[in-house]
């Protein structure tokens, strides 16, 4: 049950309605103002929420919680209007049968309301200016000026340059079990920008002593859920995508387009080659490992570098090669996939920085037991079916940063979206709207999503506001929604 | 007139490993490719696992089943491997 109020919260009473005689326990949170905020005193505070969006996403994340953690019901309440230092900004309260899933999920809906809920916060400060602040990007930012990286970027082959290039990478993980774990609780320590995790299934109590990303409280939930919900507690800054299902042939190559690096830690051979083809097809580097008991394999396959998986295989079928005793209950040593998942971490931060490391003409083998290690030469088979198709092709293009997908676009570039792009001005309770004097300029309601939906299926529209915070929160949330033509103004529009 | 054996090393990996019941071999041999060699260690160490489905490195560097090997070589027999 989510729930906004203008009302004070009264907690004693939320408490008690709270009570089920199912639940051996309580969990309470309560967000309270303070009277400081970044070495600023504060005399009070405002809450504004946009009130459909944040209500819909309110009982989203709350829905989301109790599939996380099963046998939890949540109620969360957020304050909105003026209130005094001590007030309860939040509450959060989860009933469940055991206390491991109620903090978990307690701990998770403050976590997600901070980094989702579009609501706006106005500090009054005895001397400055008060500022309406949104809450989601505050969340967002406040870790980027810390001390985080600087460890890693003192390296020399790292430096301030190295971090960058981290930041604006986008890494996709496929397979959350013993090597995606590690794998991807690396890459976000190491400050990667975007994460992509695919896995359709689900954590399970007999995987725990190798998926160390989960816990017993995570048991029954979709693993990419549980693992997102961890790696943001890791590093709130970075961006995690999700896709909650298994890697097909008709979906992997819309899974890895996108991405500058690709993680195969999958444990079977039938999505190792689709993933593998996906990544060939697309020009992007495989990185790719595979565990039997205490001894692994690591390969990075590279189009026109060395040979490919089916070099390597030489035109053995995967269902071929598909071992008796699989994953699915075959007995694994823990740090043999821990290994190798860090192994793989490594490998992607190397070739993100341009550093050398194993070439994409070398297996690694790997075996824990007596510690030894091997590198073995991979060449391509003049005779590749594979690679020589590939070879055909043009050479693969790399998206600029520049080039990839933003939210914010300026009057020149609205302008060369065509003669039907509008802005869209959105109208806060009691604004008037202001005048512009352009034809292709409209102002509506911001709580009028049903007019605003409408807008955006009849071609590009760029939103506008007066504070710019409304515009990118909601062009995001519709973009999300599946409207692709939808953008945030980056100035106010000039009035006349 | 008997050929001369060749000295071989030989290193299990994965599955072979567990059936062989060492890493590392060293032995004498009348076998001239990994897949004669094969053979020989399927009948020795009784493994199983077949030998169309192995990939096999010598000297550092993946080869074939009818590579010709000589004495010093040193074999890797490296079955297919997928948990995760
Ligand atoms: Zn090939």
């Amino acid at each position: 049950m989510f729930e906004l109020t203008a009302t004070p919260i009264d907690p004693a009473d939320r408490a008690r309605r709270l009570a089920a005689p199912e639940a051996g326990a309580a969990v309470i949170f309560e967000g309270r103002v303070r009277n400081h905020h970044l070495g600023q005193p504060v005399t009070h505070l405002e809450y504004e929420a946009f009130d459909a969006l944040a209500q819909a996403e309110g009982e989203a994340i709350i829905t989301e919680t109790e599939q996380l953690y099963t046998g939890t019901h949540v109620h969360c309440v957020h304050r909105t209007g003026s209130l005094q230092i001590g007030e309860v900004a939040i509450w959060i309260g989860v009933a469940s049968a055991h206390r491991a899933a109620g903090f978990a999920a307690c701990r998770h809906v403050i976590e997600e309301i901070k980094r989702r809920l579009p609501v706006w916060k106005k500090e009054h400060h005895p001397d400055v200016a008060a500022e309406w602040v949104n809450c989601t990007t505050e969340a967002a930012t406040n870790l980027t000026l810390s001390a985080y990286h600087t460890r890693h970027a003192s390296l020399p082959e790292v430096g301030a340059a190295g971090q960058a290039k981290l930041t604006a990478a986008r890494v996709l993980v496929v397979g959350v079990g013993g090597l995606g774990c590690p794998a991807a609780l690396y890459l976000t320590g190491a400050g990667i920008g975007q994460l992509t995790l695919v896995d359709g299934g689900h954590v399970e109590l007999s995987n725990l002593h190798r998926q160390l990303l989960f816990t017993l409280a995570e048991v029954g939930a979709p693993k990419v859920l549980a693992a997102a919900a961890r790696l943001r507690l890791q590093h709130p800054a970075i961006e995690i995508k999700t896709h909650q299902g298994d890697l097909t042939a008709t979906n992997a190559r819309a899974l890895v387009a996108g991405h500058d690096v690709v993680l195969d830690c999958t444990d079977n051979f039938t999505s190792r080659f689709i993933l593998h083809d996906a990544c060939q097809a697309l020009g992007l580097p495989l990185i790719s490992a595979a565990v039997h008991r205490f001894e692994g394999t690591l390969d990075v396959f590279q189009r026109g570098t060395g040979g490919c998986l089916h070099c390597l295989w030489a035109g053995r079928t995967a269902s071929e090669l598909e071992p008796q005793e699989n994953c699915a209950g075959g007995p694994v040593f823990g740090p043999a996939v821990g290994v190798l998942g860090v192994m793989q971490a490594a490998e992607t931060l190397k070739l993100i920085l341009g550093l050398a490391g194993a070439s994409a003409q070398q297996t690694r083998l790997v075996n824990l037991l007596d510690g030894s290690a091997l590198t073995i030469e991979r060449l391509a088979r003049p005779d590749c079916p594979v690679c020589r198709r590939l070879d055909q092709l043009p050479a693969p293009a790399t998206a600029q940063p520049s080039e990839r997908e933003t939210i914010w676009i300026n009057d020149a570039q609205l302008a060369a979206l065509g003669p039907t792009a509008k802005i869209i001005f959105l109208l806060e309770p009691g604004e008037m709207a202001p005048s512009t004097g352009r034809s292709n300029f409209l102002a509506i309601p911001a709580h009028d999503l049903a007019a605003l939906r409408e807008f955006v299926a009849t071609g590009p529209v760029a939103l506008s506001c007066r504070h710019g915070l409304r515009s990118a929160a909601l062009a995001r949330l519709l973009r999300a929604e599946g409207g692709p033509e939808i953008y945030a103004l980056k100035a106010a529009p000039d009035q006349s | 007139m008997a050929e001369t054996p060749l000295q071989l090393q030989i290193r299990f990996f994965a599955v072979l490993r567990e059936q062989a019941g060492c890493s590392i071999l060293k032995l004498a041999t009348t076998a001239r490719t990994p897949a004669e060699l094969y053979a020989e260690l399927q009948k020795s160490h009784a493994l199983t696992f077949p030998a169309n489905l192995l990939r096999v490195s010598v000297n550092e560097r993946y080869g074939e089943m009818q590579t010709p090997l000589t004495t010093g070589d040193r074999i890797v027999f490296i079955p297919p491997v997928a948990g995760g």
